[in-house]
């Protein structure tokens, strides 16, 4: 890859079920996550669609799996991630991530690439900003 | 016993955990966050998620600080050291990095490490979370 690339972009739809999978497995249980009527009395709360949110866990998985479709083993052996969560994301809306190469440096038999990396919702708003690095060897 | 966040110093140990990266388990985190990557996930997979081992690694040290609902996630640093193989069994560390009052919210850094049986650290993390005062 090069200076200026895009990284592929994944998109997903967020739903309750799916959020309440991800507590199962996580084992965050935050109430902020499951149980609509917390959610509505915080600072989240008043949403159109839903009071829960998302985990951030959760949303930055799609980053990483974006990062893995790019750089495949290279990701899991090498990756780094430097991120901030913006904004929340609630059940029924769709988020579409996004990377660029920033750039590339040559190390001691390898390319270090850095990239900025986020999510977006469909009004644009972001979700997650941040950087990844990851380093790819010449013979890759 | 409750516990008392005031009191949370920098480098105090905040758990110790085995974390099992069983195909089942791996399975049910692929379908929770709808991992469609080919190298992490489907029936032929042999090598984990990475943000498996850190949801696993995150969920264990919240449950021992019993983090307050309404807690947020503010930022996450990840760093992946090494692929892990489904079937793995990792030594998830959690410790204390800052802890902060500010603006209403207590600011507390957790660094995580996950590492396997033999010693090779395949992940560090560190969580910025914000609970609520």
């Amino acid at each position: 890859m090069q200076q200026g690339d895009g990284l592929p972009t994944i998109e997903k739809r967020v739903t309750q079920a799916q959020i309440e999978r991800y507590a199962d497995v996580a084992g965050d249980f935050n109430p902020i996550h499951l149980d609509t009527e917390f959610a509505r009395g915080t600072q989240f709360g008043g949403a159109v669609l839903d009071g829960t949110i998302a985990h951030g866990m959760m949303i930055l998985a799609y980053i990483s799996e974006m990062l893995t479709m790019a750089f495949g083993e290279q990701w899991l052996n090498s990756g780094n991630l430097k991120v901030r969560f913006r904004s929340a994301v609630y059940p029924g809306e769709s988020i579409t991530t996004f990377g660029n190469v920033k750039s590339v440096r040559e190390g001691d038999g390898f390319s270090a690439l850095e990239c900025a990396v986020g999510v977006r919702k469909s009004n644009g708003e972001t979700v997650i900003s941040g950087n990844a690095h990851v380093n790819i060897p010449f013979d890759n | 016993m409750t516990i008392d966040y005031s009191m949370l110093e920098s480098g105090q140990e905040i758990c110790r955990e085995c974390v099992s990266l069983d195909a089942d388990s791996v399975a049910k985190y692929t379908d929770a966050v709808g991992d469609c990557s080919q190298l992490t996930s489907g029936d032929n997979a042999v090598l984990a998620p990475p943000m498996a081992i850190a949801a696993l690694a995150l969920g264990a040290a919240i449950n021992a600080l019993q983090i307050p609902g309404g807690t947020i996630h503010a930022a996450q640093d990840l760093d992946f050291k090494k692929a892990v193989a489904v079937g793995a069994v990792l030594e998830c560390t959690a410790t204390v990095g800052q802890n902060s009052v500010r603006r209403g919210w207590r600011f507390l850094v957790v660094n995580m490490t996950a590492a396997e049986q033999e010693g090779d650290v395949v992940m560090q993390a560190k969580s910025t979370i914000m609970l609520p005062v």
